[in-house]
């Protein structure tokens, strides 16, 4: 697959993505990069179209989808950090690829429905977001659990600009993060937001230090935590949390409480309680 | 209609109250509102009862109506501004009008029917509220799409210190916008909120810069950034958000979608890609 690319060339590309902590060989990816950096527990993706400021195209998806499917039935992953490059998230989806459809076309292919694998995920997935991340992108990082942004992190929904709106989730999950006011006024007008703003506004956790690979560093950090805890339960609180958005609030009390109850037939309910209870840490297993 | 506040003071209350940027004569027949067109893609609609600081009675409110007609009906507006007195945006509601009714007849008439007119809006409406938004007044600057303030601009929803609750959408508008802690100490005590507090909590986009008229400017600038962008594009974006409020996140992302695959039928989608990867600017035609 490097063939394309010219050896050295690609060899280089690999290189200065890869964040330094840790590096594997990626298995068969044109257009991503994946590796473990802090093994056994995390799983990095990292988008790798440098020349199209890693464009969101249809190859692309299907690529980061495959690692996606990897990371969840790999049993010694515990959570996934996706992140680009210091320049640029994703900027977008792939214009050229899109501007010629007809709406026949695109209804009956659903398009961009696969996009939403990453929402299927039942293991967290960190977006580690430096530089731009625009439409498309925007998009792409908020179907995520947690957001860190470097300080050069740049956000948009420009999508008006182009005659269209954001296809990919935009309107909901912009509007539920920051509100109706703010919401409007960026997808209205197609202005990008900073960092600082996204913080400010809720879409994002945190703004992390500044410096190049901070905030994958931070990301994979944040991710080897949540992967030391019981899986089983990690799980269940991802659903519960994720279901805030679907159900009246009286619904949603009575899913977690289910998945609460549920938790009591699992050996790390047992553990976690009893280690508490000795006064020790505990040792989850994920069963 | 101005016979009533006898010529002279009917002049001066006019000059004064509509913005320097761009004077027309109010169209058809209003008395308590004024409308203008401060760019051709625009409607400014200003209330205009500066002796009531625009308290909302029901003559208002059919007026405000009538106004939104004729943008919603105007082919050449994209956006709508509504506006009050540096003073009052609007004060409130009109108590002498509703003081003395009972339950059979609030409910018969279902009383305040016609403050949603607004809601039903197609193309963006921006609030720029300077001075009092206080009850009623918070309530249809809530009902816009996008709030800028002024720095003098002081909100509130004080119906609980009349022995009733906010009737016109306030007890659900603040909460989406700005959490359960703080509405319910808003709503519960009835008192007021800054500009600054309305902006740190999400409920505003902005606080605008100082100055008489600033803020009234802002939304114009903004109104006729949003009205440049195709109007098929702009009332899909907007419907998608409004429904953000409305459907789980599911069936939100499922209209959004659809939404999305419609535009594909528009010359304006067509227009847009195709000048993106062109690299020129686009001539939207609302079509």
């Amino acid at each position: 697959m490097y063939a394309r690319l010219g050896t050295k060339f690609a060899q280089n590309a690999i290189l200065s993505r890869v964040p330094v902590v840790r590096r594997m060989s990626s298995q068969s990816f044109t257009h991503i990069l994946t590796s473990q950096p802090a093994k056994p527990s995390v799983s990095l993706i990292t988008l790798n179209r440098p020349k199209f400021l890693n464009a969101l195209s249809t190859p692309l998806l299907l690529e980061i989808n495959r690692a996606l499917d990897e990371a969840e039935n790999n049993a010694g992953i515990g959570a996934v950090v996706l992140t680009g490059s210091e320049r640029s998230f994703v900027a977008g989806a792939d214009i050229k690829e899109m501007k010629d459809k007809n709406f026949s076309e695109v209804y009956q292919t659903d398009f961009l429905h696969n996009w939403t694998r990453i929402t299927r995920m039942r293991k967290p997935v960190i977006a580690a977001v430096s530089g731009y991340a625009l439409g498309g992108g925007c998009e792409l990082a908020m179907m995520c659990d947690i957001i860190l942004a470097s300080p050069t992190a740049t956000f948009g929904l420009p999508e008006i600009n182009l005659g269209v709106i954001p296809g990919a989730g935009g309107t909901q999950r912009l509007t539920h993060a920051i509100g109706k006011s703010r919401a409007m006024e960026i997808i209205l007008t197609g202005r990008n937001f900073s960092a600082k703003e996204a913080e400010t506004w809720g879409r994002v956790s945190r703004v992390v230090g500044e410096g190049e690979g901070e905030v994958v560093q931070e990301a994979v950090k944040l991710a080897v935590t949540i992967a030391s805890k019981g899986g089983i339960a990690v799980q269940a609180a991802k659903e519960a949390v994720d279901a805030a958005y679907e159900l009246s609030l009286k619904e949603g009390l009575r899913l977690e409480r289910r998945l609460f109850h549920q938790l009591f037939a699992t050996n790390d309910q047992k553990e976690g309680m009893s280690a508490f209870a000795e006064k020790r840490k505990p040792t989850f297993t994920s069963s």
